[in-house]
């Protein structure tokens, strides 16, 4: 309760305008009547929509920042794994692949609308250690998308053999017009110590080795098992593929097609029941070791049922 | 003068001289050997040669002697003895540089290798020496200050040449190493295009370069008087071309000069250049075309890459480049394709807006960087762009059936499908509003059943220059024409 109170002075509560502006100047930007010219107003759009977008970049991160720091992250792995392995695991890796490339490979342009331009993969491999595994993965390629596939030979390179000319199949006959096609597949061959993919200039640099490239390609038609420990497994024996059986000595070899045998006698496939990229990564470089015939049971049965699969036709036929 | 008889000879014979222009009057059986075929196994012959005095310094009883023939140099003595006087060493020493001489001299074989000249193993020494034809004593430049790398020159404090000095006195600069280079590698060029195209059923036409009418229309022809009326020089065969492709000829190329009065005073333009043209007729699609010059091109290159390697050497050591590299088939990409590439980069352009320089050598080094190729072909340009006889593409309107190629960055050969039939021909010169009274004989030729068609044409100096990696046109035309100079 006040102390004094004084009635107000004024009758009733005047309304005041105070000004937000100490001292007003006329726009030197205007025109004689008075109005502002219109590229400065699209300026201040720009600027505008700049600012707008800073604000859903900086969204964004925030959001991102949180999922990194949430607890899914440190996921302990030791209680769900063992239930995984020998179940069903949920996301199957059969080629039922997305169609939705621009969510995988992102959107051509940045600032404009998207053109439809062909999104073209540039593979520079050198002609003495063919890539068995990126062909069997191109020929999946071709069935799930729209794929124009060339190849060329760089002045590098001294001479390649005609059937590295034709490894990627028939010419299409819809290859004059590359905006009909939805991805780009060019094999260069080069001389090149390591074999390279090259997609987005600007924003990735060069991926190098067969087995990366062979996992970045996977990707494409299907994702890789979501849960971790298979994944895992998925990748051990993709390295273990290029690594000890492609570049290995021959009892490096014989260790890993005794693993393989092992590996094959519990399951049907090399990462449990489902088919895999580790599946046709150790197919193809057993194949290009020439071990097939001398491998142990497991694994030549395991060879039959690729084979039986149907994706291994160009291996093969480069082979013989 | 400098008449001189050895104290033991019998005869009173001169053993050096300066011989009279009138000498060339007998025919003899003398042989000249070559520069670069004196080697080792040639040790203790006695050989007739005729080369350029390239340097003359002498030393005591001693004049050293570098004798140059085109490439080619090796050292040569006379030594004061029993086969030669002082007087005559005197008179080696003061032949002028660039003179040409007659030597008569015994190759020897040295101890230590001669680092400086291309025959390293060997020396002459000589007998006789004759002056042919002597130069003048003060050279307008010197040939090693006109071969020296730019960089070289400011470090050390050494002279290097201007380039229109050496323009200026191009008979000299056409004498080092350099230019020879280059002019070989060039002739190089134009012989592999020919016999690629002969191979392939091309004919080799020549077409008119005075001509009624300015062919593409603008204002960059030149003018000449024809007798009471004026004619213009020719800016491109094309309208040549094409009458032959309708006259039967199926396929044909045609090497000649062309004539642009383009005001550019720019490190590749010319107002007069060498044109490589080809124009043919195709079957069912005008890829065919593009794949007839790409090959052709192709082979271009690897004949260079393959032949002409000494070349590329000895020019990379006054101006070190990357070697040129390509694909084959040829990299072919789509205007939208480059477009969505340039976006990528950043640069702000509309679809349908044409490329600038800048956004072209941006586009060739995101391609370098992604191919990996100095050449390739930019595809289906935007029809608004493109003069008027070029044929809209059937699918898109919007586009049209022309292409462009580029060598590291710049644009080499600017082709397209053409329009073959006259009303379309007439509709589109409408649509560019052109006048059809100027053009009526080009469209009158379409009128009696022409084939679908298509080709292009690139500069000689042009591809030289950009395939070797020099920057400035000048250099590979042997004497240049641009709007501020016309001699020599």
């Amino acid at each position: 309760m006040p102390m004094y109170q004084v009635k107000p002075v004024s009758g009733s509560h005047v309304k005041t305008d105070l000004p937000t502006c100490m001292y007003a100047v006329p726009n030197v930007h205007a025109l004689q009547n008075g109005e502002v010219e219109p590229a400065v107003k699209a300026l201040e759009a720009r600027q505008d929509e700049i600012m707008r977008k800073l604000y859903e970049l900086k969204a964004a991160v925030e959001g991102l920042a949180k999922t990194v720091t949430t607890p899914d992250a440190d996921l302990d792995l030791t209680v769900s794994s063992s239930s995984s392995l020998s179940s069903q695991s949920p996301t199957s890796t059969t080629f039922r692949g997305t169609t939705d490339l621009d969510a995988l490979l992102g959107k051509v342009t940045i600032l404009k609308l998207d053109l439809g331009a062909l999104r073209d993969i540039v593979i520079n491999a050198n002609p003495a250690q063919p890539p068995l595994t990126l062909l069997v993965l191109h020929s999946v390629l071709c069935q799930r998308y729209r794929v124009l596939s060339t190849v060329h030979v760089h002045s590098s390179a001294s001479s390649v053999p005609p059937q590295l000319l034709s490894c990627l199949g028939p010419r299409h006959p819809d290859s004059y017009a590359r905006q009909m096609f939805q991805l780009g597949f060019t094999l260069i061959w080069k001389d090149v110590p390591k074999l390279q993919m090259k997609f987005s200039v600007q924003n990735m640099c060069p991926v190098e080795g067969e087995a990366n490239v062979a996992r970045f390609l996977f990707k494409l038609l299907s994702p890789y098992p979501s849960d971790p420990a298979v994944a895992t497994l998925v990748d051990s024996w993709v390295d273990t593929a290029f690594f000890q059986l492609a570049e290995g000595s021959s009892k490096e070899r014989a260790t890993v097609l005794r693993a393989l045998n092992a590996a094959l006698g519990r399951n049907p496939w090399l990462a449990g029941p489902e088919f895999s990229l580790a599946d046709i990564a150790c197919y193809c470089c057993v194949l290009q070791s020439a071990s097939a015939s001398s491998a142990p049971t497991n694994v030549q049965r395991w060879i039959k049922a690729c084979e039986n699969l149907g994706h291994f036709g160009p291996a093969k036929l480069y082979l013989k | 003068d400098g008449e001189f008889s050895a104290k033991r000879a019998s005869t009173a014979l001169p053993r050096c001289l300066l011989l009279p222009l009138a000498d060339n009057k007998q025919k003899t059986d003398r042989v000249l050997v070559r520069v670069q075929d004196l080697i080792p196994e040639k040790a203790d012959q006695l050989i007739w040669l005729r080369a350029r005095v390239h340097t003359s310094r002498a030393k005591g009883k001693q004049c050293f002697l570098v004798l140059r023939q085109q490439q080619f140099n090796l050292q040569a003595l006379v030594a004061v003895g029993d086969r030669a006087s002082k007087q005559m060493v005197k008179f080696a020493a003061n032949i002028t540089k660039e003179s040409i001489v007659d030597v008569e001299a015994f190759v020897r074989t040295v101890e230590q290798k001669i680092e400086s000249c291309s025959q390293q193993d060997v020396e002459l020494h000589i007998e006789r020496i004759f002056v042919i034809s002597q130069a003048e004593p003060r050279l307008p430049l010197q040939l090693e200050d006109a071969v020296r790398p730019d960089g070289d020159g400011e470090e050390e404090g050494r002279a290097t040449v201007n380039q229109d000095t050496k323009l200026d006195n191009r008979v000299i600069d056409l004498r080092t190493t350099t230019s020879q280079a280059i002019f070989r590698l060039q002739s190089g060029v134009c012989q592999l295009f020919r016999d690629t195209l002969t191979e392939k059923g091309f004919v080799e036409i020549q077409t008119p370069k005075i001509i009624s009418a300015a062919s593409e229309g603008g204002a960059n022809v030149f003018t000449v008087s024809y007798f009471k009326t004026s004619a213009y020089l020719a800016q491109s065969p094309q309208l040549y071309k094409q009458m032959c492709i309708c006259g039967d000829f199926e396929k044909v190329f045609c090497v000649g000069p062309v004539f642009r009065a383009e005001d550019s005073n720019t490190h590749r333009h010319l107002t007069e250049f060498v044109g490589l043209d080809i124009e043919m007729a195709f079957s069912y699609h005008y890829h065919e075309v593009i794949d007839s010059i790409t090959d052709t091109m192709v082979r271009i290159f690897k004949g260079l890459r393959d032949n002409f390697q000494t070349e590329i050497q000895t020019v990379n050591k006054q101006f070190p480049s990357e070697p040129f590299k390509f694909l084959e088939p040829t990299l072919r990409l789509e205007y939208t394709e480059a477009v969505a590439m340039l976006h990528e980069a950043g640069v702000e352009m509309g679809d349908e807006e044409d490329l600038s320089t800048p956004n072209e050598k941006l586009l060739g080094r995101l391609v370098k960087e992604k191919y990996d190729t100095d050449f390739y072909v930019l595809d289906k340009y935007p029809l608004a762009v493109r003069p008027f006889y070029t044929m809209p593409d059937p699918n898109n309107p919007k586009y049209s059936n022309s292409y462009d190629m580029f060598m590291r960055g710049e644009e080499i050969l600017s082709g397209a499908q053409r329009v073959h039939d006259a009303q379309l021909l007439t509709d589109r010169a409408n649509h560019h509003q052109i006048d059809l009274e100027k053009i009526k004989a080009y469209i009158d030729s379409f009128r009696y059943g022409a084939p679908p068609h298509g080709g292009g044409g690139i500069g000689l100096e042009r591809v030289c220059m950009l395939y070797l990696g020099l920057h400035n046109i000048r250099q590979t035309s042997m004497f240049p024409r641009d709007p501020k100079r016309l001699t020599p």
